[in-house]
């Protein structure tokens, strides 16, 4: 008897630890905790109570108020009374699992974290990306249930080498927190207030390429027409999506949804759910993998780092001054009304973007003054030259640079140079300061020549006074160089179209991922007519030093 | 080397010289509105006094602002007007339009008063050939995806695959521009010149000097 006491009692010991591995199943830890929960909710009076959790009201409800998108194709969308999407599925199999119905409301971006605040739904599942902004606004539910990233979409015969896009112009929506990711990768962008307006610029060829989350394109891609003339190039800038409920009183009800969220990942609920809507399942598939190893299938894996992902960080580092000049703004605001908004001295890298755009902007304003000139002299002189060959020649070039439009002009020495050169921030700048200095400094050089040539059908010219006779031409012409000369200085914002890392670049790379765009082309604007003027004030004293023969003292 | 095909042509120059016709309708939206603009400012700088000199000021500050500056102004500060991409490249370019009629509308309002009315007619030619250079200026349409044609011709070069097949084509785009434009200043010489000579026959005293070819 005493043997048999001792082999049960070494059979409980032995299946202890057994018995305690099955307890701490995320099942285990979301049964108990609602069963602990429906007690509470139907115990007298604990439907009224005021710091309730939302988990109880919910129970006590018997229905789940949840928040979702009816405008966002294949993830949740509205017709008549139907809902459907992949987000949809999620919160019909959430609220089975806490074993009551669901009720939905539809929420936009901008009213999602509102509404759980004011309670006037219980959950969010919106499309709605975790990141360290949002953290004080909601309380988001880990594991998550989807990630997007942001894709880069264009034509299916134009091919991208290594995801390299420095150059090309993407066409993005105005706040994307990816578009920071696409400035540092060197890309031009095109500004859209609409996602919507990028898949029409897209179709009518406005735009050779478009950023925006995949999520979004994934509608597009699946219909047949767009899809075979569109694809998908390269993705990145993963953004986790949470399901989010509110701040307070809500420690059960997010324990809870944490944990079905943990078995809806490891079971493979939300990937049967994607799979039904047509949406990516390549996350949900590394999610199912993570969520079913044995350190991350507990009621304590929604905590292990090693399991959950963090949310994602858009927080953009602030200027030392950037205090000051939000009490600037404010001030402003209090004193005149006008809502002026200074991102590029509030937002570092914006600082950085606005002291280089500044920098580089005089670079090429002096450098296609100097260019302007030197290609003046150099055309005026071969147009003079006795040799027809020479005369010919720069007149051919003079009529061919009249007749290109100063962008195409850009293009070509911008993708003549990109041929002998590898790519850089100076040689784009060197591209526009010659192609800005041909244009002009050609037609200022047919100037010159006429000039030289009414000169010397006028008084006549040995040989050995040509050299003479040519800055006396240099005189005569001196309205039309100094035309052309502000007209280079005028010119110099067309280089951003080739990628010149000038202002008005660097100042549509700070717009793409800030606010304050009203403010930040105004003040472009003033910068360029302040410089402009200065501009043409130095070259009418040049002017006036040509008229009275400086040149020929 | 890239094959010009027939299909390349076909499908690819219809397109270019639609896209042309869009640098045209720019063009001359921009210098109706110039036109307009301009020359109630040169009615107000040839009358004088205070208004004149807020003409001038009004005038410098249009002649300094360059035109793709204004654009990206226009399409980002002003998002709420709702104007198409054609009209904001078109409207773009009136600060320019508007500050050469002023000058040269100066320049005509000073010979109309002195009597020299042939003279006066002088300021046709310099706007015919401010026309061109709006057409030439209205590429910038390119930049905010305008359909114009740069914008036809440098989508097309993107899709070539060789710097030698992009400048083949750069060069198409090029001709194709040169032809109206050079016709064009050759349409305003011929102008200038007969005016010109009218001019003379019936006025001795020396014509004013022509205005310089506009910037751009």
């Amino acid at each position: 008897m005493r043997r048999l006491v001792w082999i049960l009692a070494l059979c409980l010991i032995g299946a202890a630890p057994f018995s305690a591995r099955a307890d701490s199943s995320p099942d285990a830890a979301l049964a108990r905790l609602l069963d602990e929960a429906r007690a509470t909710a139907a115990a007298p009076g604990a439907c009224t109570r005021p710091d309730r959790d939302q988990l109880i009201s919910i129970l006590c409800a018997g229905h789940l108020r949840v928040g979702v998108r009816d405008d966002y194709p294949l993830f949740g969308t509205r017709s008549g009374d139907t809902w459907q999407g992949y987000e949809i599925d999620v919160a019909r199999a959430v609220a089975q699992r806490l074993g009551v119905a669901v009720d939905f409301t539809k929420v936009k971006p901008a009213t999602r974290i509102p509404m759980l605040a004011d309670n006037t739904i219980d959950l969010v599942i919106a499309t709605m990306a975790d990141n360290t902004q949002r953290e004080s606004q909601a309380r988001f539910i880990r594991p998550h249930y989807y990630q997007s990233q942001t894709v880069i979409v264009g034509p299916r015969d134009l091919s991208i080498k290594d995801d390299d896009v420095r150059g090309q112009t993407i066409c993005v929506t105005i706040g994307n927190g990816s578009n920071a990711e696409l400035v540092s990768r060197g890309a031009r962008l095109m500004l859209f207030d609409d996602s919507t307006m990028l898949t029409e610029h897209l179709a009518d060829q406005a735009c050779m390429l478009a950023a925006q989350d995949d999520t979004f394109f994934a509608y597009y891609l699946n219909n047949p027409d767009f899809g075979g003339r569109f694809t998908e190039k390269f993705g990145f800038a993963e953004a986790p999506w949470g399901m989010g409920v509110a701040l307070d009183h809500t420690d059960l009800l997010a324990r809870a949804l944490g944990l079905t969220s943990q078995i809806f990942n490891r079971d493979g609920v939300f990937l049967a759910a994607a799979k039904a809507n047509h949406v990516g399942t390549r996350f949900l598939r590394q999610q199912q993998e993570v969520w079913s190893r044995p350190e991350c299938n507990t009621d304590t894996g929604g905590t292990n780092p090693a399991c959950v992902l963090p949310p994602s960080n858009p927080d953009l580092a602030a200027t030392p001054f950037a205090n000051g000049v939000v009490e600037f703004e404010a001030m402003v605001s209090r004193l005149t009304g006008i809502e002026l908004t200074l991102p590029m001295l509030t937002i570092a890298p914006a600082w950085s973007l606005f002291l280089s755009g500044v920098v580089n902007s005089l670079l090429l304003i002096a450098g296609a003054l100097v260019a302007t000139l030197a290609f003046a002299l150099l055309f005026g002189a071969a147009m003079a030259a006795r040799p027809r060959l020479l005369r010919w020649t720069a007149r051919g070039m003079t009529i061919a640079l009249q007749s290109s439009p100063i962008l195409l002009t850009l293009v070509i020495a911008a993708s003549i140079i990109h041929v002998l050169l590898p790519y850089s921030s100076v040689l784009v700048l060197s591209a526009a300061i010659i192609a800005l200095g041909l244009t002009n400094g050609a037609n200022a050089g047919q100037a010159i020549a006429e000039a030289y040539w009414t000169l010397q059908d006028e008084r006549g010219a040995a040989p050995s006074r040509q050299f003479e006779l040519f800055l006396r031409a240099l005189s005569r012409s001196a309205t039309q160089i100094v035309a052309f000369l502000i007209n280079a200085a005028k010119g110099t914002p067309i280089a951003s179209f080739i990628g010149a890392p000038e202002l008005l670049s660097a100042l549509t790379d700070i717009t793409s991922f800030s606010s304050g765009r009203a403010t930040t082309y105004t003040l472009l604007l003033v910068f360029y007519t302040v410089v402009v003027i200065a501009v043409i004030w130095l070259c009418r004293r040049f002017q006036t030093f040509l008229e009275r023969g400086g040149v020929l003292a | 080397m890239m094959v010009f095909t027939s299909s390349l042509f076909s499908r690819f120059l219809p397109a270019f010289l639609s896209g042309m016709s869009v640098n045209f309708e720019i063009a001359g939206i921009a210098l109706v509105l110039g036109l307009a603009f301009g020359f109630l400012l040169a009615l107000a700088r040839f009358r004088g006094g205070i208004v004149g000199s807020a003409s001038s000021l009004v005038v410098g500050l249009m002649r300094a602002a360059p035109t793709f500056v204004v654009m990206f102004f226009l399409l980002n500060a002003l998002p709420r007007v709702g104007l198409s991409g054609v009209m904001i490249v078109a409207v773009s370019l009136v600060p320019y339009a508007a500050a050469f009629v002023a000058d040269s509308g100066v320049d005509a309002l000073r010979q109309w008063h002195a009597g020299s009315h042939l003279a006066c007619l002088l300021v046709l030619p310099n706007i015919a050939r401010a026309f061109f250079v709006l057409v030439m200026s209205s590429s910038a349409g390119a930049a905010i995806g305008v359909p114009e044609g740069i914008a036809i011709l440098l989508r097309e070069a993107q899709k070539l695959p060789s710097i030698g097949d992009m400048l083949i084509l750069f060069v198409i785009g090029i001709v194709c521009f040169s032809v109206p434009l050079q016709a064009g200043f050759a349409a305003v010489r011929l102008l200038q010149r007969h005016l010109g000579r009218v001019a003379l026959r019936h006025r001795p005293e020396p014509l004013p000097e022509s205005s310089p070819l506009p910037a751009r």
